[in-house]
């Protein structure tokens, strides 16, 4: 790749960081192109992923073998597409009542096992070692125990919530406040790394490498932003004197 | 002098040649001595492994009871009837024993003694078609010496019944009578839902759109229609659109996924005819935006930023996008109510918004806000799924334990059987 390709995407690059992190400013056409770009570059993308990994390997490849069987699923998928003409759409609720059963079908079951009995295993294998845990290690057993069936009960609800009641729900909602704070802090270290990551690559194409992208594009749009606030300055007073 | 010299040096090659064949033999005894013979694996046999969806085999041969320390097995497969030979497993000859086979006692039957094994063909050869025979066999190798077994041949069969899920299918039966159970009872005496803060503000974020004259957005999340999540928000998109007609306050619902956003077009459009506004029911109102997670979120931000709603919905499935959201919906002034089952989410939602649905409050949504007998009956069912939980942690808790105390080993065992996920 040429010196002059690697120069235009560190400005590329550079400029749509930028103008994404315009946003936290307030909302401004650089924001809006980039905004833009970004639909469409990711609905380009997809397509490609669409026919490339579905499409071709899929459909295309199986009929062109003679593995006709294909066409019929096919058939339900292009039936969706109906919708566009509104005398003909009910054909694709056959396509629809399919993947709706076909999801619930999938997602109760494994739900079931996943979310029910691996919850129940999960709190009461620890117990199956008894006779090699430590105090410290029956205690946290128990303690995720008394937890597991406090964050339950506040999840109950055809019981009134009141009196003893209440207060074992009250357990069970600082249980979860306590596991939500763990995972806000979990979660916002995750994003300040992709932060810095973004911060990084500003600061690589502040380089004489890339001739200077940020502080140009950062300059260029700090005096677009001047001249706006300025030109909306003028605008207002006659308004204001008006009234 | 020099004949001399020669003759003796062929007389010691000759008495060399002659000796040295003893020794040979002698030294091979002493090697022989020092490695006794390694006994080959007995009792291999092949068969297709129970309940699976085919392309794997069961392998079973008797264990050694005292096989000598460092000995290891070497498990090979082939798809030839001679040669071809692939390794597919390595293991010290105390292991993969039958009672680590990981099945459910219902499902196998641990026998002492016995060493079994699950070769996952599909890891070798690919995806396959049953019908074509494997030929196995298994080398027993201590330190530089090996004995070969027998070969054991067997095919794949693909099982319609996961009888190792069994426990699956009794709690589901269990479930769907308590279901049936639930509605009947919910038609003839009703059933009680507890009050539930963050959707007793829905009527009044509607409220507050209508009284501002500015639109709703209502935003399903990222899920498909495979998720639960989503499939509650579709419930709950029913009940505010059918208020939002009432109101003739306007709503919009972006979507990410084409199929979810054509299931909300039947629920939105149903809700206005039952709602009696036909006429206020537009096409626009739930629109693709894009599937593409973040440039989904980019632009989502940009109408709110740029239409200012009264009141933002954020219900379903939702991954990172969820605090890009509700901050930009916080800093326009919207109301924001949200929900998702998406634990490591909630937070974000805590953060920025003013009621949020956490996990199974959303599920609990649609029967909550319609009232629905159907709906009601399978809230109940959750909460009698929860008490099953609560109940079964409780004395799992205490009878595992005891059983720990008192070496029930075989209880216990079958005790945690009944709650594991096969």
């Amino acid at each position: 790749m040429s010196e002059t390709w690697i120069i235009l995407g560190g400005w590329l690059a550079a400029g749509l960081t930028i103008f994404l992190f315009s946003f936290l400013y307030k909302d401004n056409p650089f924001f809006k192109i980039a905004e833009h770009l970004y639909l469409g570059a990711g609905m380009g993308w997809l397509f490609q992923v669409s026919v490339a990994n579905v499409w071709i390997p899929k459909i295309w490849e199986p009929v062109s073998k003679g593995e006709l069987l294909v066409i019929i699923p096919s058939i339900m998928g292009l039936s969706l597409l109906t919708q566009f003409i509104p005398k003909i759409s009910w054909i694709s609720r056959y396509g629809f009542t399919f993947m709706m059963g076909y999801g619930s079908g999938l997602a109760i079951p494994a739900g079931l096992s996943t979310d029910f009995m691996s919850q129940v295993e999960g709190t009461i294998k620890p117990f199956s070692l008894l006779a090699s845990m430590s105090p410290f290690a029956i205690f946290n057993s128990l303690l995720i125990a008394f937890g597991a069936i406090c964050v339950l009960f506040y999840f109950f609800f055809s019981v009134e919530h009141k009196g003893h009641l209440k207060k074992v729900s009250n357990v069970g909602i600082y249980f979860l406040m306590i596991y939500f704070g763990a995972a806000f802090g979990n979660t916002v270290m995750a994003r300040f790394s992709l932060l810095y990551g973004r911060f990084d690559d500003l600061y690589t194409f502040a380089g004489t490498k890339y001739l200077y992208a940020t502080q140009i594009i950062l300059a260029g749009m700090v005096l677009y932003f001047l001249a706006h606030w300025l030109s909306a300055g003028r605008h207002k007073v006659p308004s204001e004197e008006n009234a | 002098m020099l004949n001399n010299k020669i003759k003796f040096n062929l007389l010691l090659l000759a008495s060399f040649l002659t000796v040295s064949p003893v020794f040979a033999a002698k030294s091979a005894e002493a090697v022989k001595a020092l490695k006794p013979a390694l006994a080959p694996v007995t009792g291999l046999k092949a068969q297709d492994m129970p309940y699976d969806v085919g392309g794997a085999v069961l392998l079973t041969w008797d264990a050694e009871a005292a096989a000598p320390e460092g000995t290891l097995y070497r498990v090979f497969v082939s798809s030839l009837e001679a040669g071809g030979w692939l390794q597919t497993a390595a293991f010290a000859s105390g292991e993969k024993m039958s009672k680590d086979m990981g099945l459910p006692f219902w499902a196998w039957k641990a026998r002492g003694g016995m060493h079994a094994l699950n070769v996952e063909l599909n890891n070798i050869y690919g995806d396959f078609k049953d019908g074509p025979v494997f030929h196995f066999k298994i080398t027993k190798v201590k330190g530089t010496v090996a004995a070969e077994s027998e070969t054991a041949s067997s095919a794949t069969v693909s099982n319609w019944f996961r009888l190792d899920r069994l426990n699956n299918l009794v709690l589901l039966i269990v479930i769907i009578v308590i279901f049936f159970w639930a509605v009947s009872h919910a038609r003839r005496k009703g059933l009680f839902i507890r009050r539930i803060a963050g959707l007793d503000a829905i009527d009044e974020a509607i409220g507050r759109a209508t009284e501002m004259g500015k639109p709703i957005f209502y935003v399903p999340g990222i899920g498909s229609m495979g998720s639960i999540s989503t499939i509650a928000s579709a419930f709950i998109l029913g009940e505010v659109s059918k208020k939002v007609a009432q109101y003739d306050s306007q709503i919009k619902v972006p979507h990410y996924d084409p199929i979810v956003m054509t299931v909300c077009k039947e629920v939105v459009k149903q809700s206005y005819m039952e709602a009696g506004r036909p006429d206020s029911y537009r096409e626009d109102i739930n629109h693709f935006v894009s599937a593409d997670q973040f440039s989904y979120a980019a632009s989502v931000d940009g109408m709110i930023s740029r239409e200012k709603p009264a009141a933002c919905f954020y219900m379903g499935y939702f991954m990172a996008e969820s605090l890009l959201l509700a901050e930009v919906g916080a800093t326009s002034g919207a109301i924001q109510i949200a929900g998702t089952d998406v634990e490591h989410q909630l937070p974000f939602f805590f953060t920025a918004c003013d009621y949020t649905l956490i996990g199974e409050e959303l599920y609990a949504a649609g029967a909550y806000l319609s009232k629905e007998p159907m709906l009601l009956s399978a809230l109940k069912v959750q909460d009698f799924g929860k008490l099953v939980v609560m109940v079964s942690v409780f004395f799992g808790m205490i009878l595992v334990a005891l059983g720990a105390k008192f070496g029930w080993d075989g209880f216990v065992q079958g005790l945690l059987h009944l709650f594991r996920n096969y």
